[in-house]
């Protein structure tokens, strides 16, 4: 593993910090301006999608929309299971599940 | 506090879990403990912890790592601002304190039980998810030791599992698809061009920022 660690870790620490102190101690009396607010809400709804969608269909920086690519079915599977509500844990390990075994009969 | 405490305990379960998952797999990525410990204590934020443990992983650069966390986590903004008016009368040194438990479940319990939502309420959910939060990463760093070769079980997916989880939980309404769908096409064709983990940020905001824009803040 590399030797930045502790770095990255406190850098993380800081920030995020100044995402939590500044408004709550502050105690600022006006709410934000509802614009900002839709956007804030927005970020993870979109930056989720984009971290994940590329890690399924991206490989090597080629584009793979190939049914034999295992991760797309663990995917699907995954998506089918959360939107049903079922729990954390129990989505990945069958997402997991379902991408080792046709890995396995691949 | 004590209604805080009570009232949070339902979603022990569900953030011990969670905390366990993260724990496992950041010590299977090659995290040391120690390390994962850190992380937990001193940044708090789930979702953050789990993009950033793969990218650390991969060799991803610092400044990435860092900002990526930051964009992640400037749903904070919308919570202390919403929490500041509760919090009139206390002393800066313990606000200073309480900044740093700021998370989506205590914010959702503390503004689903007063309006405006109780100071007190708010740490006592904190504590119940902080406790949670770090005994479930407890218990993953003991068991994410013990599998050995990973990829052969799958688990390299594990993390894009637990990210598209997310985004499912958090899709409501159709605004939300939109967003979700063309922040992760603008993400692919990103990833496809540039190097590194960009694409992440880069989508992210911009996707994000263009609907806010576009969109009419009453539909939110």
């Amino acid at each position: 593993m590399r030797t930045d660690v502790w770095a990255v870790i406190a850098g993380m620490a800081l920030v995020t910090y100044l995402t939590r102190a500044p408004l709550l101690m502050m105690l600022s009396q006006r709410p934000l301006p509802p614009r900002l607010r839709l956007w804030l809400r927005l970020i993870p709804l979109a930056v989720l999608p984009a971290l994940a969608v590329p890690l399924v269909l991206v490989d090597h920086g080629r584009l793979v929309l190939s049914i034999a690519h295992p991760p797309l079915w663990g995917a699907v599977v995954v998506l089918a299971l959360a939107a049903w509500r079922v729990n954390l844990l129990v989505t990945v390990v069958v997402g997991v599940g379902v991408v080792a075994v046709l890995r396995a009969v691949a | 506090m004590r209604e805080g405490l009570v009232g949070s305990l339902a979603l022990v379960p569900s953030v011990f879990v969670y905390a366990t998952v993260f724990g496992g797999l950041a010590v299977q990525a090659g995290l040391r403990p120690v390390d994962v410990w850190a992380m937990t204590l001193f940044v708090f934020a789930g979702a953050a912890q789990f993009i950033a443990v793969p990218m650390l992983a991969g060799g991803a650069s610092a400044v990435a790592i860092v900002l990526t966390t930051f964009v992640v986590n400037m749903r904070h903004y919308l919570m202390a601002a919403a929490l500041a008016p509760s919090f009139r009368g206390f002393p800066r040194r313990w606000l200073a304190l309480i900044a740093h438990g700021i998370n989506d479940e205590s914010f959702a319990v503390a503004v689903a039980r007063h309006d405006p939502p109780d100071p007190w309420c708010f740490i006592g959910s904190v504590l119940a998810v902080y406790g949670s939060f770090v005994g479930g990463m407890a218990v993953g760093t003991l068991l994410g030791g013990l599998v050995a070769d990973p990829s052969r079980w799958g688990l390299d997916f594990a993390f894009p599992a637990v990210f598209l989880s997310l985004v499912a939980m958090q899709l409501r309404g159709r605004i939300d698809w939109l967003v979700a769908l063309a922040s992760a096409m603008v993400a692919v064709a990103a990833a496809l061009v540039l190097p590194g983990n960009w694409h992440i940020v880069i989508a992210g905001v911009a996707v994000s920022g263009i609907a806010a824009m576009v969109l009419t803040p009453e539909a939110a």
